[in-house]
């Protein structure tokens, strides 16, 4: 790790003027941006430690009524702790039960958590994001077991790493940053992007801006989420899909499902939630919602593992949305 | 690098913007009394300037009770400051990246990964290592000794540690929860089996069972 | 020779180790733990390439660098690194920080050249040859066919007959105490080191003959060390420039251990196998023939063969092995090495056949036991037929995994969970070193200790000496003090191949057995009886079976000088040649591939049994050992950029308290196996475990899964490719 200087404001608009400046990195939890710059991939002049900052720490209001206000400092922990959590947003809490390790939900936030950088290891030894060496993709030629099986026609193979944002974007949420402008507050997905050239972020906020707060609205139907992981114990999902399913009666009016693992993004898949629309959900509607979620999927060289896994995973959190567990029988 | 060095692109009207929005910003989100706390902090902003640490710098920690004092620099974590600097070696470095509990340190209660800590993040934090934890027939070391929950015994500070810290806030866990609780550690030479009885056995003994 | 007591009090009964409480409550030391006054930290550049020319090195930066005592440069411009992690130059500096910062500030330049590091592209008559004056071909060395009878004809003759292609990845140590040591200079030619190695006296010999200063003048001292499974028997080249650090600072202590990433690219590794094996047998389950041709690789420095055919007995075989060379990190011997990649490749294709056969598996094994397979033969007491003892062991196991509830391959029912069971059979040498010794110290206080220069890998060595000794002299355990670790004592065995305890044991037992007589003889007098009436027991000594006088009183009776006796090497008391078999049961999901061990049991045979809970938990350990390789570990390395791209602890997968499954370990302790004396326990039972579990989730899935470890991806990429064959 390099040496830099460290600064620990109390308040955002400290962090702010902290963060000023394009050599600077914001500190939360720790997990992920000590060990980029322990192996000298992220490198800063400067470190802003945000955990002393008790504005970004908490949530507000009623999960059962008008939604949550989860402000970006507050440790998964916290969240995990947060009565009505479970019951209002079952996606969420399965996915956050499903992180790091209790040491790891001790320290991590969920802001950290949504704006970590990519767990690729062509990324992690040093090669970019994008991982080019003389025009090709080294993860393309290489090893992609990890990797993406949709939108592999660029050059962003690697898979976004946000666990909490693949249900967090089924469920509708917003995040609020701050910045020297001043305060936008846009949908979750907008948080991602996909980097097209050398030296492109995958994450829209600025440097120099704070993840304020995470917004999600009340839920308005049911939701849930499925991983699937090759440990049980502390591991990275493989694959994993949040659903969020509004009801009339008992068909879907309307559907949101997101799928974690395959993309550089949080990845919607428009057409599983084709398929759910006005369908009631059985065995077979949520299978032929899997056979749509990976409809377009054009894995790389050793990856195609993932297509079946991610059918899986589909149809397992659209059964688990109504409460069928069928595969715990 | 000099401390407090302004950073010239701020000026005095957006902060005072900041202040305003960051507030409003909060206020959705915090209970009552966090809030309080916020506003004191506010009035204090004039002398609160982020103070910038470089180079070398004093940290004093509080560690198992005892004021320690050392020289460390912002990038010195906090598991090589203890081991380093401090000689309180019972916590280990093993993987180095988080993954895999050797490391784990109590810090205000909870337990945490120190190698990927900062030590100067840990100012005026109570931190504890197993090596104040109590190894009379009620302590979770002497649980371990007992079922055999160690071989080479490199991991097992992390797993005590994390044990001990899930106790305190479940004493009476389930196998499944034993579980649970100590997934954020790792053992090689495969002492899981005795580690799992010496939970229970422990959990046991802290209530005087 | 007095043979082991008859009626043990201790031994063979559960025995908390003793460090166990130091280690629990972070009290123990290690030699990464050791701060002496003025200690400096060491750090090294290693390469970043796989393959690469040293185009030009300048270390002054690194001298000029803030804090930096000292610099050492390993490898000279022209030189040629071969492998990713491959030392250059090492540096000793104030702290930690500072000395990585004075490795980074090391000018380098590279030629980067060609490299392979995988077995596919080193063998791809397309890739360049990059072990030039080897006799290599494609990278490879083809070893010589073992012939045995005739196997196409054997091959002919079968009524049945599988052909498959399986393999195991390199998996790493990853010894959770880095290897090196911290290394400190007492005047021109005095050197002590605290070393974490599993050899304290191969380590002070090999840093003696690097210094050309006398054995005697060098002290490594190994009071606890953090795991090593067959990959620190030495100083290695690290220690060795610790030590050099350490004198170019002048004398000042310079710790040196490798960081997690070097550990896997560095330190050690179990080469991979890929085999293809043709096995046929008649319509009865009689093995006629086997034919196999494997290769693995063993990193740069080769060494990756395994025992092939493994256990049963194949008499018409042909077997050819080829080391693969890649631009890898060498091998190193790993817990059993050699017989986790055998036992893998054996037991699958038994596996196959005893399915097309359509026998259970268990009777197909059976049957191709050798009618006698004699271990320990010419040794004392009598040698032993090992197939009566995997008979009695596969019954035993079966029973208790419950092998009745098995159905064959790929008829377990319609869910998405398929239960599956799998067994593999496995055996070990081990067996004690003749050449060992012991001092035993009884004092006029009554204190006891034993010592030699063996070391603690956590094995429970320790302890084993403390309970020998306490059996004989009627004490208890914590009351004798076990001194080991420290290479100037008497010669002790390295920790390696189970024969720690045979070859400590007897030493050990005879050190003290001796003092105890030396103890009769002097106080016999004082009690108005002979020697030969005396006895010692529960801290008294006893005439004629009658308690006379507190074993303090005794020693007390020594005025000033100590009993001091020296314990050597008798045959009878430990042996070797032990067997073992291994069941599992799994749960999988055919959607997802995800693969949930749910139970192990494990019979195991290794004669007289000295400390049952340290025995327990080395055979638990060695379980769990094979259950990673079963299920998790692999070393992941890039074609294209020739790095390892998991040399770590997340992405190499390590498994944790919610993977493990509930494990039933059965010792096959019988009366002759007692009588065989003390055989090691280290290796044995980390051997048939990935097996099991890989014939399991074949047994489950109905395919076979031909890769290990059984991850989703290959259990997934199995099930995808019989779809497509169907």
């Amino acid at each position: 790790m390099k040496a830099f200087e460290y600064a620990a404001p109390a308040t955002p608009e400290l962090a702010l003027q902290a963060l000023d400046g394009k050599d600077s990195e914001a500190l939360s939890g720790g997990t992920d941006l000590i060990s980029r710059m322990k192996d000298y991939v992220t490198s800063p002049a400067r470190v802003v430690y945000l955990k002393e900052i008790k504005a970004l720490a908490g949530i507000s209001g009623d999960a059962s009524k008008d939604g949550l206000t989860i402000g970006a400092g507050t440790t998964l922990a916290a969240l995990l702790a947060h009565k009505g959590l479970k019951d209002a947003y079952p996606a969420l809490h399965q996915a956050a039960s499903e992180v790091g390790t209790p040491q790891i939900k001790n320290m991590a936030t969920i802001g950290g958590n949504l704006l970590q950088r990519p767990r690729c290891w062509y990324y992690r030894a040093g090669n970019g994001l994008l991982a080019m060496k003389d025009g090709k993709s080294l993860v393309r030629d290489g090893d992609n077991r990890y990797h993406a099986i949709f939108m592999t026609d660029g050059n962003a193979l690697f898979v976004s790493p946000s666990s909490l944002a693949v249900p967090l974007v089924a469920l509708g949420a917003k995040v609020t940053i701050l910045g020297a402008k001043g305060e936008r507050t846009i949908p979750v997905d907008q948080l991602y992007t996909v980097p097209k050239k050398d030296g492109d972020r995958e994450l829209t906020i600025g440097a120099d801006e704070l993840l304020v707060k995470i917004v999600v609205p009340a839920a308005k139907g049911k939701n849930a989420s499925y991983e699937a992981r090759q440990k049980q114990a502390h591991d990275w999902p493989l694959v994993m899909a949040s659903v969020h399913l509004e009801m009339d009666g008992d068909k879907v009016s309307d559907a949101k499902v997101v799928l974690y693992g395959v993309a550089p993004i949080p990845y919607r898949s428009e057409a599983a939630e084709a398929a759910l629309r006005g369908k009631t959900v059985t065995m077979d509607s949520a299978a032929a919602a899997a056979d749509a979620a990976v409809s377009g999927a054009k894995p790389l060289s050793r990856n195609a593992y993932k297509v079946p896994l991610t059918k899986t995973v589909v149809k397992r959190a659209v059964l688990a949305a109504v409460g069928n567990r069928y595969w715990e029988a | 690098m000099t401390e407090n060095d302004p950073k010239p692109k701020i000026g005095a009207s957006r902060r005072d913007f900041l202040r305003g929005s960051s507030l409003a910003a909060a206020t959705a989100v915090l209970t009552q009394q966090v809030q309080a706390e916020v506003a004191a902090e506010a009035a204090n902003l004039q002398a609160a300037d982020a103070k910038m640490l470089s180079g070398e710098v004093s940290l004093s920690l509080d560690v198992n009770g005892k004021a320690m004092t050392c020289t460390v620099e912002p990038r010195s974590t906090l598991l090589d400051t203890l081991r380093d600097r401090l000689d309180v070696t019972g916590p280990k470095r093993v993987c180095d990246r988080a993954s895999c509990g050797a490391c784990t340190t109590i810090v205000d209660g909870a337990p945490i990964y120190s190698c990927t800590t900062l030590a100067v993040s840990c100012s005026g934090k109570k931190i504890e290592t197993l090596e104040s934890f109590d190894t009379g027939e009620r302590g979770v070391p002497h649980a371990f000794h007992q079922h055999d929950g160690l071989m080479c015994g490199y991991c097992t500070p992390g797993f005590v540690t994390a044990c001990k810290a899930m106790l305190d806030t479940n004493p009476s866990p389930t196998l499944e929860e034993v579980r649970k609780g100590l997934d954020g550690n790792i053992c090689r030479c495969g002492t899981y089996v005795g580690v799992l009885e010496a939970a229970l056995a422990a959990a046991k003994a802290m209530k005087g069972a | 020779m007095a043979g082991w007591p008859e009626s043990p009090r201790l031994i063979g009964t559960e025995i908390p180790r003793l460090d166990g409480l130091a280690k629990a409550s972070g009290r123990a030391k290690y030699p990464s733990d050791m701060n002496p006054p003025g200690l400096l930290h060491g750090a090294m550049l290693w390469s970043p390439h796989a393959h690469a020319k040293i185009k030009s090195i300048d270390l002054t930066p690194a001298e000029k660098s803030p804090g930096v005592k000292a610099v050492v440069g390993v490898m000279k411009e022209g030189a040629t690194v071969r492998y990713q992690g491959e030392v250059i130059a090492a540096v000793a500096a104030e702290t930690e920080e500072k000395a990585r910062d004075a490795v980074r500030a090391i000018k380098i330049e590279f030629e980067v050249l060609p490299h392979v590091v995988t077995e596919a592209q080193a063998m791809d008559p397309k890739s360049p040859e990059v072990f030039k004056g080897r006799g290599l071909a494609n990278n490879t060395r083809k070893g010589n066919v073992q012939k045995n009878g005739d196997p196409e004809g054997g091959l002919e003759k079968a009524d049945v007959k599988i052909e498959g292609h399986y393999s195991a990845p390199v998996i790493t140590h990853v010894c959770l105490e880095p290897h090196g040591l911290t290394a400190k200079w007492d005047g021109p030619d005095k050197l002590t080191a605290w070393a974490s190695t599993q050899a304290v006296q191969v380590t002070a010999n090999e840093l003696a003959g690097r210094f050309e200063i006398p054995a005697t003048n060098v002290t490594v001292l190994t009071d606890v060390m953090g795991g090593g499974f067959g990959s620190k028997f030495g100083a290695d080249l690290w220690g060795l420039l610790a030590a050099e650090l350490s004198k170019k600072a002048d004398g000042k202590p310079v710790k040196m251990f490798l960081d997690r990433a070097h550990e896997h690219l560095a330190a050690g590794n179990r080469p991979s196998a890929f085999a293809h094996v043709r096995l046929g047998a008649t319509k009865d389950g009689k093995i006629t023939g086997m034919i196999a041709e494997t290769h693995g690789t063993g990193g740069a420095s080769g060494g990756a063969n395994f025992p092939l055919p493994y256990v049963y007995l194949v008499e018409n075989r042909s077997r050819s092995h080829s080391d693969v060379f890649v631009n890898g990190g060498g091998a190193r011997a790993m817990r059993a090495p050699g017989h986790p990649q055998g036992c893998i490749i054996m037991e699958a294709a038994m596996d196959d056949l005893a399915d097309a056969l359509g026998m259970d598996p268990l009777e197909f094994r059976l049957k191709n036991l050798g009618e006698r397979d004699v271990v320990n033969q010419g040794g004392a007491p009598a040698p032993i037929n090992r197939t009566k003892v995997y008979q009695d062991q596969v019954r035993i196991g079966a029973e208790l995994i419950g092998w009745a509830k098995r159905k064959p391959r790929g008829t377990n029912g319609a869910g998405p969970i398929k239960k599956g069971y799998g067994m593999a059979l496995h055996q070990w040498g081990g067996g004690g070193a003749p050449d060992k010794q012991v001092e035993c110290m009884i004092n006029p206080d009554g204190s006891v200790e034993v010592r030699s220069a063996t070391q603690d890998i956590g094995t429970g060595a320790r302890t084993i000496l403390a309970i020998i000794a306490a059996e004989v002299l009627g004490l208890e355990v914590k009351e004798i003090t076990s001194n080991i670790g420290n290479s100037t004592f008497k010669p002790g065995q390295a920790s390696g191949g189970s024969t720690t305890t045979p070859s400590m044991s007897p030493p050990c037992y005879n050190a003290v057995l001796a003092a105890r007589a030396e103890l009769f003889e002097k106080i016999a007098p004082k009690l108005g009886a002979e020697p030969g009436d005396l006895s010692l027991a529960k801290g008294q000594v006893l005439v004629k079976g009658e308690a006379k006088m507190s074993w303090k009183d005794a020693c007390r009776q020594l005025g000033m000088v100590p009993i001091t006796t020296l314990g050597k090497f008798t045959p009878g008391l430990s042996a070797n040649g032990v067997g073992g078999c291994q069941f599992a049961e799994v749960d999988v999901d055919v959607e997802t591939g995800v693969v949930k061990v749910v139970k192990i049991v494990a019979v195991q045979d290794s004669g007289l049994i000295i400390d049952k809970m340290t025995w327990n938990s080395q055979v638990y350990g060695g379980i769990i050992g094979g259950l990673n390789y079963g299920l998790f570990e692999e070393r992941v390395m890039d074609p294209t950029t020739g790095v390892m791209l998991n040399a770590d602890m997340e992405l190499y997968k390590l498994a944790g308290a919610s993977d493990i499954p509930e494990i039933v370990v059965r010792a096959y302790e019988t009366e002759e196996m007692k009588a065989r004396g003390v055989i090691g326990i280290g290796e044995p039972p980390t051997i048939a475990t990935a097996a099991a579990i890989g014939n399991a989730v074949t047994n489950a899935v109905g395919v076979r899964v031909p890769h290990w470890p059984m991850s989703p991806m290959n259990v997934l990429n199995a099930l995808a490719s019989n779809q497509g064959k169907a």
